[in-house]
């Protein structure tokens, strides 16, 4: 299928019983070559202040469409947090973003994963300081009652569960009204009802033309959630479309297969032999697909 | 300005709140009002005929307990102020706010300067009515205005260096231990670094109050937040035996305030979760 139409696309995505986008799919967000280095401690001098290039993201292409959810996914160390904070405008990046850092702050909201809010500030205070930071005029009770935290709001944030400090990230992330949404294991300490409550708002949220972004390992919930996915590994973006292109492209026919088997089959790794190790290599040799191999 | 007095204030009344606080108060307490208390007794005895009979001698003299109290209040009060965040996550959700990072990092100075300045004024104030219970006298409002204006721009860099040491550190213990290392430095071994410079530039150390040692002692306390502090609160007195001019003491005093604070906003610029 040819992704770049986007009414194939889009029928494609009607009849596999994703969520559907109408309309023709409008750029909000263009990545080019974007590379991000993390600066890591070089253990091999006793001088503490001397740093080397670590791992990171390496020329990372990536169209961000209003509407579309998109899933990335991939192996621990594959670089989908890094991705995810150079986007949010966090880490400063080589390569090209056609939106600058200031603008990306504006219009994108960022969820990190797991945030551990703590302190003896209440959940609206907490969200006020945080309408400050972003500098717009924000309805704190309305804000809360949409994350379902409105009975909450004067609890302080020590005696807040992982599901309500999740929800409460959440809100941050939904200040000043994004047009994407950049969330970072954003299901992780949530129940199944919270999930799929979570689940019907960001798809709500995308029927309203905002972006989302997400990188999930809650794999079930990521494939009935995402219209399109991204493979992260080694840095690297393997590979990016809707989960039948992808399927296409690694050669998976059978309808069984899920993002693990996508995973194994863009990586290399095999489906029968996965174990506990982490790669050893962090970032190259990579390869491609459809790219010959470097 | 709204949004740096408003973020400012909003991070003043967290921290205000947080448990340490509860330890906080109290050691300000018993340090300023009970120093008060015992250096404004007129029969009271002290060490190396220190002669106190006015209200601002009394004032100087618990300086001395300020400068243990309430610097290490601001240390606690502010060694966590980034660290807790990177390490609990919330940093990388201020991290991606659009707000300008320089603004962020000056409401953060205000606001932690602010839960540590407040309680200090507070018990400064209380101390002054201590001082007329027992003297039956008030300092001049010129003495008072050199005392709080010192007292607050102490905090202050001990805020901002502090808050420097945090967004250094990767996690709270190494903040700490910058934090109480730079504190222990100008507050316990400055008098050995003063003598150090003064043996090696030949000065008799036997007699630490001979003019020449008084001398360099003036010099080496400029490059000092403990000792910029008792500089200013020796304008008032007649006789302080230092002569340092107060232009160099008020040139360091606006040097201990703009830099630590500058590099702490730089910091911030390219600060990462």
């Amino acid at each position: 299928m040819d992704k770049s139409n986007p009414i194939q696309w889009s029928l494609a995505a009607h009849c596999n019983g994703w969520h559907a986008i109408s309309g023709t799919m409008e750029s909000i967000l263009s990545l080019s070559d974007v590379t991000y280095r993390h600066q890591v401690r070089d253990t091999s001098t006793w001088k503490p202040w001397v740093k080397r290039d670590g791992a990171g993201i390496h020329s990372i292409d990536l169209e961000i469409n209003k509407g579309v959810i998109l899933g990335l996914i991939g192996p621990n160390g594959a670089g989908k947090t890094t991705l995810l904070r150079v986007i949010s405008g966090i880490f400063t990046h080589d390569g090209n973003i056609d939106k600058s850092i200031e603008t990306r702050r504006s219009n994108i909201g960022h969820m990190p994963e797991q945030v551990r809010w703590e302190g003896r500030s209440t959940v609206a205070e907490t969200l006020t300081a945080m309408s400050l930071m972003h500098g717009s005029e924000v309805d704190v009770d309305k804000l809360l009652k949409r994350v379902g935290l409105s009975s909450r709001s004067d609890l302080i944030l020590d005696n807040l569960s992982q599901g309500m400090r999740q929800r409460l990230s959440l809100a941050c992330a939904l200040l000043g009204k994004p047009r994407i949404l950049v969330m970072d294991e954003p299901l992780n300490g949530l129940d199944p009802l919270a999930q799929r409550a979570f689940c019907n708002l960001l798809k709500q949220l995308a029927s309203k033309g905002v972006a989302i972004i997400i990188s999930s390992h809650q794999v079930a919930e990521m494939a009935d959630l995402v219209d399109r996915i991204a493979l992260l590994h080694h840095g690297q973006l393997l590979i990016e479309g809707t989960i039948n292109s992808v399927k296409d492209a690694l050669g998976l026919d059978a309808d069984d297969v899920d993002l693990v088997d996508m995973i194994c089959a863009a990586t290399g790794i095999d489906p029968d032999d996965v174990s506990m190790d982490l790669s050893e290599d962090s970032m190259l040799p990579f390869k491609r697909l459809e790219v010959e191999e470097e | 300005m709204s949004q740096l007095f408003d973020l400012s204030k909003a991070i003043m009344q967290e921290r205000i709140r947080a448990g340490r606080m509860m330890v906080i108060w109290p050691l300000l307490a018993m340090f300023i009002l009970f120093s008060t208390w015992g250096l404004s007794d007129p029969k009271a005895n002290l060490p190396s005929g220190l002669v106190i009979d006015s209200a601002y001698d009394v004032m100087y003299a618990s300086t001395a307990f300020i400068i243990f109290s309430a610097t290490m209040g601001a240390v606690l009060v502010s060694f966590d102020g980034i660290s807790r965040d990177r390490i609990s996550g919330v940093l990388e959700v201020k991290l991606s706010q659009p707000i300008n990072r320089k603004i962020l990092a000056r409401s953060m100075v205000i606001g932690h300067w602010a839960a540590i300045a407040i309680p200090v004024i507070v018990l400064n104030v209380l101390s002054l009515f201590i001082i007329w219970y027992r003297m039956n006298s008030f300092p001049d409002l010129d003495e008072l205005f050199i005392h709080f204006l010192a007292n607050c721009l102490l905090l202050l860099w001990y805020t901002s260096i502090q808050l420097l040491a945090s967004s250094w550190a990767r996690d709270m213990g190494s903040s700490m231990a910058v934090g109480l290392g730079t504190w222990m430095i100008f507050t316990l071994l400055w008098l050995v670094l003063t003598t150090l410079v003064a043996g090696l530039m030949g000065i008799e150390i036997a007699d630490l109050t001979s003019p020449e040692y008084l001398r360099i002692e003036a010099i080496v306390d400029l490059f000092s937040p403990n000792g910029v502090y008792h500089h200013m609160l020796e304008w008032p007195l007649a006789e302080s035996g230092r002569h340092v001019h107060p232009g160099m003491t008020s040139l360091a005093a606006i040097i201990w305030s703009l830099l630590p604070v500058y590099l702490f906003t730089s910091r911030m610029d390219k600060l990462t979760p």
